[in-house]
């Protein structure tokens, strides 16, 4: 009897131990989408751009930076959005054989500091408040989901494109 | 016709002889057992039978060893050594910095659990038990969080990213298994495991608590144990 109760308290130590043991294995829980970008995605008519696309962000110095560099047989693309700027100004061009057009989108936001954990990157996040855009190649931007987060899967803005003829 | 009367003879007689070494043997047999006698005796002792006070050790080993823990005291009330309500009532901290992202989580605040065990063991006045129980948990925090500031890697800003007295609430349960052991005199010792589930909770803007004090940290780990030293008073 005095046997079976120590083998029972054995194995429920063993038990306990292997559970505290994984259990205490250090894990990090990080998002595995950790970029806070915009999604634009192609709507109407259009849904693929055949010519090529640039984009560029105005970075307010007199300085541009490239995020896309001519993009071809586009459906969708992302765009990051400033940690404190109210609005972000973009300059886009698109290109065929024959022509070059350029559109320039400004987006108005708030930004929302965001932590996740001690061991994760700090992020921002952003609400979309309004989009102003020129029209030479673009028709219409609608705005989507305003919320701009880790979640990629819903676009931001619906991006809607006149063909390079109407022009 | 006398052929027909021997066999009946020699079978009676072989019937006989069985019978006789059968009784032998079951006599035999039952000499070597010793007698069981059932009686059910009714479980007298009385309901009330103490208080036991008691505090875990893995939760200040945690604040030594690591960067958050809990320093924790409980009172647990026995009932017929089958029932065990049970209070228990601690301080949580966490003081975390990371060298890679340089974020610092700090927060100190109290918290309660309250629930009931029940003794598994099937000698229930034994010295040794085994309990199966839950808890219900809450607790009402606030958090900093603090960096030395983030790059807007495109625009190039320097942005700060602070916060300070961030309030949450948590409301959490917990199934528990414990085993526990009488040492001497009135000090038991023994382990605790615990498997938790978050039920509501409350967090401020920027995000939600990466440690909460008395549960640990609020990600994807569920389990959880102590080292219990109980004094029965």
């Amino acid at each position: 009897m005095k046997k079976n109760r120590g083998w029972d308290l054995t194995l429920s130590l063993y038990i306990l131990v292997t559970i505290f043991i994984v259990a205490g294995c250090s894990s990090i829980d990080c998002p595995l989408n950790n970029r806070v970008y915009a999604k634009y995605k192609l709507a109407g008519n259009i849904k693929t751009l055949a010519d090529s696309l640039t984009l560029s962000a105005n970075l307010g110095d007199g300085n541009d930076s490239v995020i896309i560099n001519k993009s071809v047989n586009t459906d969708s693309f992302q765009l990051p959005m400033s940690y404190q700027r109210n609005e972000d100004v973009f300059f886009m061009e698109i290109k065929n054989a024959t022509s070059a057009q350029f559109d320039t989108i400004k987006v108005t936001k708030t930004n929302t500091p965001h932590f996740e954990a001690v061991d994760c990157n700090p992020a921002i996040f952003h609400v979309v408040t309004g989009v102003t855009y020129t029209k030479n190649r673009i028709d219409t931007i609608v705005i989507n989901n305003p919320n701009v987060t880790y979640d990629a899967t819903k676009s931001t803005f619906l991006i809607h494109f006149k063909n390079s003829s109407s022009n | 016709m006398l052929q027909r009367v021997h066999s009946s003879y020699i079978s009676r007689i072989a019937a006989v002889i069985s019978v006789i070494m059968l009784t032998f043997l079951t006599a035999n047999a039952q000499q070597g057992r010793k007698k069981v006698v059932m009686t059910v005796t009714p479980d007298t002792i009385p309901l009330f039978r103490g208080i036991a006070v008691s505090t875990d050790l893995v939760g200040p080993a945690q604040l030594a060893f690591g960067s958050y823990g809990q320093y924790q005291a409980a009172m647990r009330v026995n009932l017929k050594d089958k029932w065990f309500p049970i209070i228990e009532l601690g301080i949580g901290k966490a003081n975390a910095e990371d060298v890679t992202t340089k974020l610092t989580y700090k927060s100190t605040a109290p918290y309660g659990r309250i629930g009931m065990d029940w003794n598994l063991s099937k000698n229930k006045h034994d010295i040794y038990r085994v309990y199966g129980g839950f808890r219900y948990g809450y607790t009402s925090f606030k958090y900093d969080v603090n960096s030395p500031g983030i790059v807007d890697p495109i625009w190039g800003d320097k942005t700060d990213f602070n916060a300070k007295d961030v309030s949450c609430t948590y409301h959490w349960l917990e199934a528990v298994f414990t085993i526990d052991a009488k040492i001497f005199g009135p000090v038991r010792m023994g382990w605790s495991m615990r498997y938790k589930r978050r039920l509501f909770h409350t967090h401020g803007d920027i995000g939600e608590a990466w440690y909460v004090p008395g549960y640990g940290k609020s990600g994807n780990s569920r389990l959880g144990g102590e080292f219990n030293i109980t004094f029965e008073l």
